[in-house]
């Protein structure tokens, strides 16, 4: 227990590193900036405790908005799609949903697909909301939530792919 | 107590969740210039929005006072219209301060009769007396009759009895206004010798030929003449200004006249 607990820590902390170091740099065509460190919401094993997900959420955030100067738009995303994570895995997988990393292993590629998906949707679409923070700007926040999301969503699959073969 | 604790801890995600959600927005509200002027901005509206409701209604229930007042500026601003404008050039300096003007409200309105009465709020304790002039916003009402201490009644330009003084606006020819008691709105005015051209149009003001009103007050508008009488006068139509059916608010003006210009006259 006590290993996996410090293996998880250890890999959450490279993800955060790889993210402040080098994905917070990535400008492809100008606006696009993936979130890799999403995959800590994601890969958070379900028989954890919920309220230690959200405190990490704030802070992980809070992080990645500090190196960002977005000055809370990362924070509230994170938290928002912590809280709502059981949601959104009984949504994804149904009733098997509490089974420990029953997320990534053994289960359908399509609830994978939703859960993945749903999360980073949700994430971007708070982050780019929050960013431009105005109705006229609908349809770019759209434009870029897609984009992002669909570029953040590739990346967020093939490290957790990575994850789980070590 | 217990139950309160109890779902303090079932419900600590949420809790703790809208505690941080608070937390980062002070934190964008604080630190973003972006954010700070759009919270700002959903707060004027939202302020805008609930005090103007608030502020209605507090101008609903303080209409009552609101009325007072106008009527109160209205006042000043007729004293300082006749000051200014109706009475004439050649009076005296003297003359014009003593005009002064008492305002009124219409507790009694008949139009039904041939000798109509109104009666207002005011009376000798407001400083009315008997024949001073009455107008309204409009135009001219008619003159004080009675006078009690806190009622007065007013003959109206709708009284079979009266006769007022009147000048035609475009040629200064003199004639009198008075009405035959049949449409409250349809005035006569006699007087007026077919040698002077008139047109429906005209505009009908009093003449200061009395001490009851300076010169220059509306009366009404021709509308209708014959000048195929043998009497050598028209038979002028007007139609009054003011609606007599629906008067509220009166200017009771005092008179001109002094008791030096009386002891001339009477001499």
């Amino acid at each position: 227990m006590n290993r996996e607990i410090v293996r998880n820590c250890t890999v959450y902390s490279l993800i955060l590193i790889l993210q402040l170091y080098i994905f917070n740099h990535f400008n492809i065509l100008g606006y696009i900036t993936p979130f890799i460190y999403i995959i800590i919401f994601i890969l958070y094993k379900t028989n954890y405790n919920k309220t230690i997900l959200i405190l990490a959420g704030f802070i992980i955030g809070m992080i990645v908005d500090l190196s960002l100067q977005t000055y809370g738009c990362n924070t509230l995303a994170s938290l928002t799609v912590c809280f709502f994570r059981s949601r959104i895995e009984k949504y994804s997988f149904g009733i098997n949903s509490n089974l420990p990393l029953a997320m990534i292993k053994g289960t359908k590629f399509v609830n994978r697909l939703s859960y993945f998906g749903l999360i980073v949707f949700i994430h971007t679409l708070i982050y780019y909301t929050l960013l431009f923070f105005s109705f006229n700007f609908i349809s770019i926040i759209l434009y870029y939530t897609i984009v992002n999301s669909i570029v953040t969503f590739i990346l967020v699959w093939i490290i957790s792919q990575l994850v789980y073969k070590k | 107590m217990q139950s309160i604790i109890n779902s303090i801890v079932k419900n600590r995600n949420l809790i703790i969740y809208l505690f941080l959600c608070i937390i980062t927005l002070n934190f964008l509200y604080k630190n973003s210039n972006i954010h700070y002027t759009q919270f700002g901005k959903i707060g004027t509206i939202f302020s805008g929005k609930t005090s103007s409701l608030s502020s209605s209604l507090g101008f609903y229930f303080n209409l009552i006072s609101e009325n007072e007042e106008l009527l109160k500026e209205n006042l000043k601003l007729k004293k300082n219209q006749l000051n200014i404008e109706f009475l004439n050039p050649s009076t005296d300096d003297s003359l014009r301060l003593k005009k002064s003007i008492i305002s009124g409200r219409v507790i009694v309105n008949t139009v039904n009769k041939n000798k109509n009465i109104i009666v207002i709020n005011k009376g000798r304790l407001n400083g009315i007396s008997e024949e001073m002039g009455v107008i309204s916003p409009d135009g001219v009402v008619g003159i004080i009759k009675n006078v009690t201490n806190n009622y007065s009644s007013i003959i109206s330009l709708l009284n079979t009895e009266l006769k007022i003084n009147a000048l035609l606006k475009n040629s200064s020819t003199i004639g009198s206004v008075s009405w035959n008691g049949l449409n409250p709105k349809v005035l006569k005015l006699n007087d007026i010798p077919l040698s002077s051209s008139i047109k429906v149009g005209d505009t009908i003001i009093t003449g200061g030929m009395s001490f009851y009103f300076p010169k220059g007050i509306p009366i009404g508008k021709i509308i209708d003449y014959d000048n195929s009488s043998l009497e050598g006068y028209y038979e002028i139509d007007i139609l009054a200004f003011n609606d007599f059916t629906s008067l509220t608010n009166l200017y009771i003006i005092s008179r001109t006249d002094n008791p030096e210009l009386n002891s001339l006259i009477n001499e």
